[in-house]
C-alpha cells in the first residue's frame, strides 16, 4: 500500500466518523434519528426474535417488560440509544444473547422508536455504541 | 428417690443444654436476618429502630455490591434477600446464581461459590438468581449456609470458607431430581428432566424442606409433567427424611379429587415459594401452586387436590394435618404464591394461633393454624361456568368474609375504568366493550378478533400480593402488604398447533399467530443458549387483509398511553388481624411519569396514583419500607426510583432515599456494631443487579 493511499484511507475514516458524530452529537430521539426501511426492517427482525417474550404489540408479559408506552419511557427516559442498544446487543434475545448483528440491534431499535412515536428521518440509526450514546432517548419532546 | 433425683438432674442437664443451644441460633432479635422472611413464621419482622421516621431522609449509600461478575454476564433481575448472620451478608446473585458472603459493615467479599450445571442450568424451568440462602447451625461452630442451583440441586457450603460439606449428600451434594417423577412414577430425566426452585430452603431445627417448580404454564407442552414435592431432608446428612406428594396418589388423601384417575396423567403442583413453620408446634404450612395447565382443567375433572391448596403437614413425618383450597379446579394461575404467616392474635377475647395466607387475589385467608379451621366464616359462593368444551369449572369458590380484599380483584366495568377525562372513560368503555367481563372467577374463553377477545381477569396471575410475600408485626397483631391494584390478565384459550402440545387448549387466540410464552428470565442462565423448543409449523404468508371495522385496538388495554384501569395501580394496606379489618390503605410509591406528563392532563391536580407492580416490604419497629417498581423522573428527584418509608401506625409517607434503578428484592434490616442497615436488591432496564445497603452517616 502506497503511502497515499493509506493517507487517503485514513482520511475517508476520520470523514466518517465525523459526519456519523456530527449527525449524532448532542441530538435526541425527537431529531429524526432513524429511516423508515430500518424500522421496517427492524418490525421483521422484531417479530422474529422478540415478539414472542415482549408480545406481538411491544406490551411485554409476565416475562419481559413492555418496549413500548409509558413504563418503557418512564425506564430509559433521560438515558442514551447507546445504554438500550448495548443492553439489547449483550442480553437478547434472552435465549441466544449476542446472536443479533450491530445492523440488526440497530434496525430493531430504529423500530422501537417507530413504535414510540418518535419521528422518522432520513439516515439509518449508527451501529457504533460510541455514537448511539450521544443520542438521548426523552421521554418528553424538549 | 435417688432414681428421681437423677431423672431430675438429667433433665436439668438437658434443659440447661437445649438454652444454651438455642441461644447460639440466630435471631432478630440480636439484630441479625437469619431467614429470607427474617423469620420461619414470615413476618419480614426486624425491632430494630435506630432508623425511623425522623431521619429515614438522612440514609447513605454505606456499601454496594455489583452482582455482573457472577456468571458470564450481567443479570437484569435481581431478586434476592440477603440473610445477616455474626457480621457476615449470605446472599445470591448473578446469571450463573452464585452465593456470596460479605462483610456486613463494609460489603467486601469474603467467599464466592458457584456450581458450573451446563445444559442442565441452561434449560432450568427456574432461572435467574434466586431469592437467596438459607443458614443451619448445630449452635456448636459448625454453620453451614444451604440454597438450591439453578439445576435443581441442594448445596450445603461452610458458611466460613464457602467449600462445599463433604458429609452433606454426595460432596456437599443432594440431587433433588433423584425422586422427582412424572405420570404413575416415572423418574424424571437428570440432566434433561423439568424441575426447579427460585425459593430458598425452609431451615428448622435440623431438617432443610425444599419445594419444587416447573416451568409456566401458559403455553406447556404437555400436562403430564413432573409431579410437585415437598422434601425434607437431614440438614447434617442430607438423607431424605419425607415426601409429601401435593398429587396424592392411589389410596392417599384427595386422590379421589382427581376423577378419571387424572392424577396420573397430570403433573406441577408444586411449592415454588417461600414455606413457613411453626417449630413448637412441629407443622410446617406448604403454599401450593396450580396444575398443569394454568388455564384449562379440561384433562384433570374434579378439584385438584392439593393444588392451590394451604396444607399444614408434621414437621418429623410430612404427614398432612390439615388442608384448606383456595380455589377448586383451579384454572386462572391462582398460585399460592406467598410464605403463610404465623400471627398469635386475640379474636373477640379468644386467643388463636393462626396462620394468614396473602394472595394473588388480594384476599388474606385466615385459619386456626392448628385445626386449619377459617378464624372468619369463609363462604362457597356460586360462580360462573365454563363454556370451553372439555372444560368442567367447579359450581362454587371459596369467599372469606373478613377481612375484606386488600386490592381489587375484578375488574368492576365502568367503575374502575380509566376516568381522568370524559373522553378516556369514553374510549374506555368501548374498548373494553370487547370482552367478557363478569367477576372473580370467570372462567377463560376461546377469544376471538371478530368477537369478544377474552375473559377479563384481574388479580390472578400477576395481580396482588407475589412471590415477594406480605409482613406481619407481632407487637401490634397487624398485617401489612403491599399490592398490585391494577394487573389485568385477559385469558382467552385456543386450540395449539398440531404437534406442540397433548393439551387441548392453551393461551391465545386462534385468529392470532400462535405464540409461546416463557416464564421471567427463562433462558437467562449462565449456560445459554440454550435447546429450542420444538419447532412448530411456520405460520402461512398472511394474504393481503381485508378491511375489518371490528379489528381490536393494537393494545385495548391502553387509553391515550395510560392503563385502561384508574389509579391507584397500587397499594400498601395494613389489616388489624384481631378485629379483620382494614386500618389504612395508601397509594404505593409515587405517580409515574407516563400520567404526570400527559398532555391531555396538563393543568389537572392528580393525586397519586400509585405504581403498579407486586413487590417486597420490611416491618421494623415504626416503620413499613418499600421501594418503587419503576423508574421516574421527578422535579424532587433525578431519574430512578426512590426507597420509601410509611408510618406503620397511618400508612403516612414520612421519609424517601434515592435508588438508581426500581426495588427488584425485597428489603431486609440488621445491626452490626450498633448501626443498623437496610440492604435491598434493585435492578431493570438499563441497570444490572446490585445489592445496596443503606445507613445512617456517623455523628
Amino acid at each position: 500500500m502506497t503511502q497515499n493511499k493509506l493517507a487517503w484511507l485514513v482520511g475517508m475514516a476520520c470523514f466518517t466518523a465525523l459526519l456519523a458524530l456530527a449527525q449524532s452529537a448532542g441530538s435526541s430521539v425527537w431529531d429524526g434519528v432513524y429511516s423508515e426501511q430500518q424500522a421496517n426492517r427492524g418490525d421483521s427482525l422484531y417479530a422474529a426474535k422478540c415478539a414472542s417474550c415482549h408480545g406481538t404489540s411491544l406490551t411485554g408479559g409476565e416475562s419481559a417488560p413492555p418496549l413500548a408506552g409509558g413504563e418503557f419511557l418512564s425506564n430509559w427516559n433521560g438515558l442514551t440509544l447507546g445504554d438500550l442498544f448495548e443492553r439489547t446487543r449483550t442480553t437478547m434475545p434472552a435465549n441466544r444473547p449476542g446472536a443479533l448483528t450491530r445492523e440488526e440491534c440497530a434496525d430493531v431499535l430504529a423500530y422501537l422508536l417507530k413504535m414510540n412515536q418518535f419521528p422518522v428521518g432520513k439516515t439509518d440509526l449508527a451501529r457504533q455504541t460510541e455514537f448511539l450514546k450521544l443520542i438521548r432517548l426523552d421521554a418528553q419532546k424538549p | 428417690m435417688r432414681k428421681l433425683n437423677s431423672v431430675g438432674a438429667a433433665v436439668a442437664v438437658l434443659a440447661a443444654w437445649t438454652f444454651v443451644l438455642s441461644a447460639q441460633q440466630p435471631s432478630t432479635a440480636k439484630g441479625e436476618w437469619p431467614h429470607y422472611t427474617a423469620d420461619l413464621k414470615g413476618t419480614k419482622y426486624s425491632p430494630l429502630d435506630q432508623i425511623n421516621a425522623a431521619n429515614f431522609n438522612k440514609l447513605e449509600v454505606a456499601w454496594r455490591f455489583k452482582t455482573d461478575s457472577l456468571g458470564p454476564r450481567p443479570e437484569y433481575k435481581l431478586e434476592g434477600t440477603p440473610l445477616m448472620v455474626k457480621g457476615v451478608i449470605y446472599a445470591t446473585g448473578g446469571t450463573r446464581r452464585s452465593v456470596v458472603a460479605l462483610d456486613a459493615k463494609t460489603g467486601e467479599l469474603n467467599w464466592v461459590y458457584s456450581l458450573r450445571e451446563g445444559n442442565r442450568a441452561a434449560i432450568a424451568p427456574r432461572q435467574l438468581s434466586g431469592r437467596g440462602v438459607s443458614y443451619w447451625t448445630d449452635g456448636r461452630g459448625d454453620e453451614r449456609i444451604v440454597f438450591v442451583t439453578t439445576g435443581y440441586r441442594l448445596i450445603e457450603l461452610n458458611a466460613k470458607t464457602g467449600q462445599p460439606i463433604a458429609g452433606f449428600g454426595k460432596d456437599g451434594i443432594v440431587d433433588l431430581k433423584v425422586g422427582m417423577v412424572k405420570g404413575t412414577g416415572e423418574q424424571i430425566d437428570l440432566e434433561t428432566g423439568e424441575a426447579g426452585l427460585h425459593s430458598t430452603p425452609l431451615v428448622v431445627k435440623d431438617v432443610v424442606i425444599v419445594g419444587s417448580a416447573f416451568k409456566e404454564g401458559m403455553t406447556v407442552e404437555t400436562h403430564n409433567n413432573t409431579k410437585g414435592q415437598v422434601r425434607a431432608f437431614d440438614a447434617r446428612t442430607g438423607k431424605l427424611l419425607w415426601a409429601f406428594n401435593t398429587i396424592p396418589r392411589p389410596g392417599e388423601f384427595g386422590n379421589d379429587t382427581w376423577e378419571n384417575g387424572s392424577w396420573a396423567t397430570n403433573g406441577n403442583t408444586g411449592v415454588w415459594t417461600q414455606m413457613t413453620v411453626d417449630e413448637e408446634l412441629g407443622l410446617v404450612y406448604l403454599p401450593v401452586e396450580t396444575p398443569s395447565s394454568d388455564f384449562y382443567g379440561g384433562h384433570r375433572p374434579g378439584n385438584n387436590l392439593f393444588a392451590e391448596s394451604l396444607v399444614c403437614v408434621d414437621l418429623k413425618t410430612g404427614k398432612r394435618k390439615w388442608h384448606y383450597q383456595i380455589v377448586h379446579h383451579p384454572i386462572w394461575d391462582h398460585d399460592l404464591s406467598s410464605a403463610p404467616i404465623l400471627a398469635d392474635i386475640n379474636v373477640g377475647g379468644r386467643a388463636i394461633k393462626a396462620v394468614a395466607l396473602p394472595t394473588k387475589q388480594a384476599f388474606l385467608y385466615v385459619f386456626d393454624r392448628v385445626t386449619g379451621e377459617p378464624v372468619w366464616p369463609i363462604e362457597e359462593r356460586r360462580v360462573p361456568q365454563s363454556d370451553v368444551p372439555g372444560e368442567k369449572t367447579s359450581p362454587t369458590q371459596p369467599f372469606p368474609s373478613k377481612p375484606p380484599a386488600y386490592a381489587r380483584n375484578f375488574l368492576d366495568v365502568p367503575n374502575d375504568l380509566i376516568d381522568f377525562t370524559p373522553e378516556m372513560r369514553a374510549q374506555a368503555r368501548d374498548n373494553i366493550s370487547r370482552y367478557k367481563n363478569g367477576g372473580l372467577y370467570l372462567p377463560p374463553i376461546v377469544g376471538s378478533g371478530n368477537g369478544l377477545l377474552a375473559a377479563m381477569e384481574l388479580g390472578n396471575a400477576s395481580g396482588g400480593t407475589n412471590w415477594p410475600g406480605a409482613g406481619y408485626d407481632p407487637e401490634t397483631h397487624t398485617f401489612y402488604s403491599q399490592a398490585h391494584n391494577s394487573a389485568l390478565f385477559p385469558l382467552s384459550l385456543r386450540e395449539p398447533p398440531p404437534g406442540f402440545s397433548d393439551i387441548k387448549y392453551v393461551m391465545g387466540r386462534g385468529d392470532t399467530e400462535f405464540r409461546v410464552s416463557e416464564g421471567p428470565g427463562f433462558g437467562t442462565a449462565a449456560d445459554a443458549p440454550q435447546q429450542q423448543r420444538p419447532a412448530v409449523a411456520p405460520p402461512k404468508p398472511a394474504a393481503a387483509p381485508a378491511p375489518n371495522p371490528t379489528a381490536p385496538p393494537a393494545n385495548p388495554l391502553v387509553v391515550q398511553g395510560l392503563s385502561i384501569v384508574k389509579p391507584p395501580y397500587g397499594v400498601v394496606s395494613a389489616i388489624d388481624l384481631d378485629r379483620g379489618e382494614l386500618k389504612w390503605q395508601v397509594p404505593y410509591g409515587e405517580t409515574p411519569d407516563a400520567v404526570r406528563n400527559h398532555a391531555a392532563l396538563k393543568g389537572m391536580t392528580i393525586p397519586n396514583t400509585g405504581q403498579p407492580g407486586s413487590v417486597g416490604i420490611l416491618i421494623t419497629k415504626t416503620l413499613l419500607v418499600v421501594g418503587d417498581s419503576q423508574v421516574t423522573t421527578t422535579p424532587q428527584h433525578p431519574r430512578g426510583a426512590m426507597l420509601r418509608a410509611y408510618d406503620k401506625a397511618t400508612g403516612r409517607e414520612v421519609g424517601a432515599v434515592y435508588m438508581p434503578a426500581p426495588q427488584s428484592g425485597s428489603p431486609m434490616t440488621y445491626s452490626v456494631d450498633g448501626k443498623q442497615y437496610i440492604v435491598v436488591a434493585v435492578s431493570g432496564g438499563a441497570y444490572s443487579g446490585e445489592y445496596i445497603a443503606y445507613s445512617l452517616p456517623n455523628q
